[in-house]
């Protein structure tokens, strides 16, 4: 009883910021989301409509595409993370010279500002000045110009985020894969397994708690890519990059429309929490049920 | 010496560095009015939020520490970037929490800012308290510029603390190259000189961006604030271009139920919007590349570079275009004009029905939820006191005081600039802000994501105005302003 409340008692320091500054700001943007509130409205005030947020958001096009956008962004980001992750995780679990510094190097990208990454690559893409359609148009004669080219600029925007996060995937399965026993893959070796093999029926499903953790914290900060995309083309050519994170930013800071803002961002909640709740149920509660 | 010691004795070495670094000898009149006039506010701190512009860096590395040394009061100036400090200034008034004392007024913010009762009427304020009034403060020492800052009975909300207006720069060693004039006229039957209308400025700039390619040269006819994704472009569009076509306050008319279709009263898809449009299409097309991704920052960036030989470009920059040789690669080859007109515009101008282009500028005003109201009111006048603007102006190119242009640092500066402050002081009137309406940045979003399709091409200038007219109708239904 007494280790109870002693208990409780060294936890709630963290438990008062998390409900400050977590759960509060949480249920009152539940809250705005079910009113229609735009302060430099005729009527500042918070007027109350149910779900007529909800609602609207559903025949939005300009939400339904960024969402579209956004789904886009973060299968062929995510995905390149992880393959480009793995693939420098095994490198660097092998011996070679330099291998200290190059991971050290690999890993600067995460020390980086989102911002400040965004500015670099507008700096390095910039039509005709920049450094990268510079030699893009001298080496292959390729004209790229992400002011212009929606693709093109899909495709800038997906390659930043793999430089800035892969490193982040690369060291969680460092972690994971130094941990593995050897037993089983000297087993599998002996019973003749290949090498894809050994990656499919023991190495994968030894490290699949690792890589979904990966992938969820991934795909949550994917689905809320803000700064980067912001800096670097503003949601544009168009609406190409407007992804979901860039769309309520615009339609709560500069339109300051909070009410339909904050439905936005409950909504894009739910979605994350569905999509975390697939890959688990799909990867690792199989497995679970099998051991059980 | 151990390493603390050590470590101790650098910091201070640098702390003594950057305290001189910014210190600067500021004598300002009445020393003593303002010492007796601090004083009833010992212990007070003042807090300000502002964008990290050179006036508002100027402001918190040299005026606040000048102002806390003449009064006492500590002011405490915060610099962020333009969206970070819009957000941290609407939440502190919006919310009532009285964290900042003086917020940045960006011009085209003030009238939304006004509608919600946000600011401390400055005027009414001075006053209610004669005691408070310096005796170096003169309210009609201020520019023309300060009027975007009064509420509909004249009185003042907010002190101007930055003015420019977007001129139109172009190359005086490109126009006024033999060789080159020469071809022009050659090619096209006329002198080259900066031109007054928008087939003029066409032909031009169709000749440089062609005279360019012919000398292998990176070299094109004008600038673009055209970026695809950020507002930039629709500022430009709207606030320099239409209105030169006679499209003014963005083609909405609040006469008429704020209408922004010809159908319904406004002008935003009018023959003259569509016009404009199309000849700023053209020129977007004569521009660098780097266009589509330009705010005014790379226009700016993009003329000192000496990539174009004319353009639009706030005069913020014009300054250090001109003069910067650290900055720029166009310094002494500056020279100033008045944007290029339709017929009648300048007619419409003078007779205040119009205006040419820009006045872009802020200031600093008090919230009403400022629990110093009284001891914001001295700041907000010191900043207006005549004694502290020249070196601000040649620190930042910014000039709101009528008193500042005769100073000789500025004289000096104006030689450099190619006239750009004789222009401003002549010509200042013009041009103009922002239109006073509550709901700017509103309209603002809700249409440029059309403007961002037709500068991809995904829709023809025409539709895309057609559409931009109807959504700014329907948004301005949505926010209840417009029945």
């Amino acid at each position: 009883m007494h280790s109870n409340r002693l208990g409780w008692l060294l936890l709630a320091p963290t438990l008062l910021v998390l409900g400050l500054f977590g759960v509060v700001p949480f249920f009152y943007v539940v809250w705005v989301s079910f009113h229609q509130w735009n302060p430099f409205a005729a009527n500042p005030d918070m007027i109350f409509n149910g779900a007529e947020n909800f609602r609207r958001l559903v025949f939005d096009e300009a939400f339904l595409a960024s969402l579209g956008a956004t789904v886009s962004f973060v299968f062929f980001a995510v995905i390149s993370e992880l393959v480009l992750g793995y693939m420098l995780a095994q490198a660097f679990m092998k011996d070679f010279p330099g291998k200290g510094f190059f991971r050290t190097i690999h890993t600067l990208p995460l020390i980086m500002a989102p911002i400040i990454v965004g500015s670099v690559w507008k700096l390095m893409t910039t039509p005709s000045i920049g450094i990268i359609p510079n030699l893009l148009d001298s080496w292959f004669g390729f004209d790229l110009n992400i002011g212009q080219s929606a693709a093109a600029a899909f495709i800038v925007t997906v390659v930043m985020d793999v430089w800035h996060w892969t490193p982040l995937v690369t060291l969680s399965l460092i972690a994971a894969l130094v941990s593995l026993p050897q037993d089983p893959f000297e087993q599998a070796q002996i019973d003749g397994a290949g090498k894809r093999q050994i990656f499919w029926h023991v190495t994968l499903p030894m490290i699949a708690p690792a890589v979904l953790a990966t992938v969820f914290i991934r795909l949550m900060d994917a689905l809320r890519t803000v700064d980067e995309v912001l800096m670097l083309t503003g949601g544009g050519p168009g609406a190409a990059t407007r992804y979901v994170g860039v769309h309520i930013f615009k339609e709560v800071f500069p339109r300051t429309n909070y009410g339909y803002g904050s439905a936005i961002s409950v909504i894009v909640l739910y979605l994350t929490i569905v999509v975390c709740w697939l890959l688990y149920v799909g990867m690792l509660a199989p497995r679970n049920t099998g051991k059980g | 010496m151990n390493l603390s010691v050590k470590l101790g004795a650098s910091a201070l070495a640098l702390m003594l560095a950057v305290g001189s670094a910014f210190a600067q000898d500021i004598k300002v009149g009445h020393p003593d009015w303002w010492k007796n006039a601090g004083a009833k506010f010992d212990g007070v701190t003042l807090r300000g939020v502002t964008e990290a512009t050179p006036p508002s860096n100027y402001i918190s590395d040299v005026l606040a520490p000048a102002f806390e040394d003449l009064t006492g009061i500590r002011v405490e100036i915060e610099t962020t970037s333009w969206d970070q400090m819009y957000d941290k200034a609407i939440k502190d008034m919006e919310a009532k929490t009285g964290i900042y004392d003086m917020v940045f007024i960006e011009q085209d913010i003030v009238y939304a800012y006004l509608a919600r009762d946000f600011l401390v009427d400055f005027t009414a304020e001075l006053k209610a308290h004669p005691d408070l009034k310096a005796a170096n403060f003169d309210e009609a020492n201020l520019t023309s510029f300060a009027d975007n800052f009064r509420g509909k009975d004249g009185d003042l909300f907010g002190m101007p603390m930055e003015a420019f207006i977007k001129v139109y720069l172009y190359r005086t060693d490109l126009f006024n190259d033999p060789k080159v004039k020469a071809a022009f006229k050659k090619e096209t039957g006329h002198d080259l000189v900066p031109a007054k209308t928008h087939a003029e400025y066409a032909e031009i700039a169709r000749f440089f961006t062609k005279w360019g390619k012919d000398h292998d040269m990176k070299l094109w006819g004008t600038t673009a604030q055209a970026h695809t994704g950020h507002p930039a472009s629709w500022y430009e569009f709207f606030e320099s271009v239409a209105p030169t076509y006679g499209v003014y306050n963005w083609g909405i008319n609040p006469d008429k139920n704020y209408a922004a279709t010809v159908a319904h009263g406004g002008s935003m898809n009018s023959p003259e919007a569509k016009a404009a449009l199309k000849w700023w299409l053209e020129m977007r097309d004569l521009a660098p590349p780097e266009s589509v991704q330009s705010t005014w920052t790379e226009v700016a960036t993009t003329f000192a570079a000496g990539r174009a030989a004319q353009g639009l470009v706030y005069g913020e920059n014009a300054a250090w275009i001109a003069s910067d040789k650290n900055k720029s690669r166009v310094v002494g080859k500056v020279g100033v004009a008045l944007p290029p007109l339709e017929d009648g515009v300048m007619a419409d101008a003078e007779s205040g029905k119009g205006y040419i282009g820009y006045y872009d500028g802020g200031a600093f005003g008090t919230p009403v939820t400022s629990k110093n109201e009284e001891a914001a009111l001295l700041f907000l006048q010191f900043l207006a006191l005549p004694e502290i603007q020249e070196d601000w102006a040649a620190a930042a190119s910014r000039i709101t005081l009528t008193s500042t242009y005769d100073t000789p640092k500025v004289k000096a500066l104006d030689k450099e600039l190619g006239g750009y402050y004789t222009m401003m002081r002549e010509d200042g009137k013009l041009f103009r802000g922002a239109p006073p309406y509550p709901f700017h940045a509103q309209v603002r979003e809700a249409t440029a994501q059309i403007l961002y399709k037709v500068l991809t091409g995904d829709l023809g200038p025409d539709e895309g105005l057609d559409q931009m007219a109807a959504k700014a109708e329907e948004e301005l239904q949505t926010l209840g302003y417009r029945e």
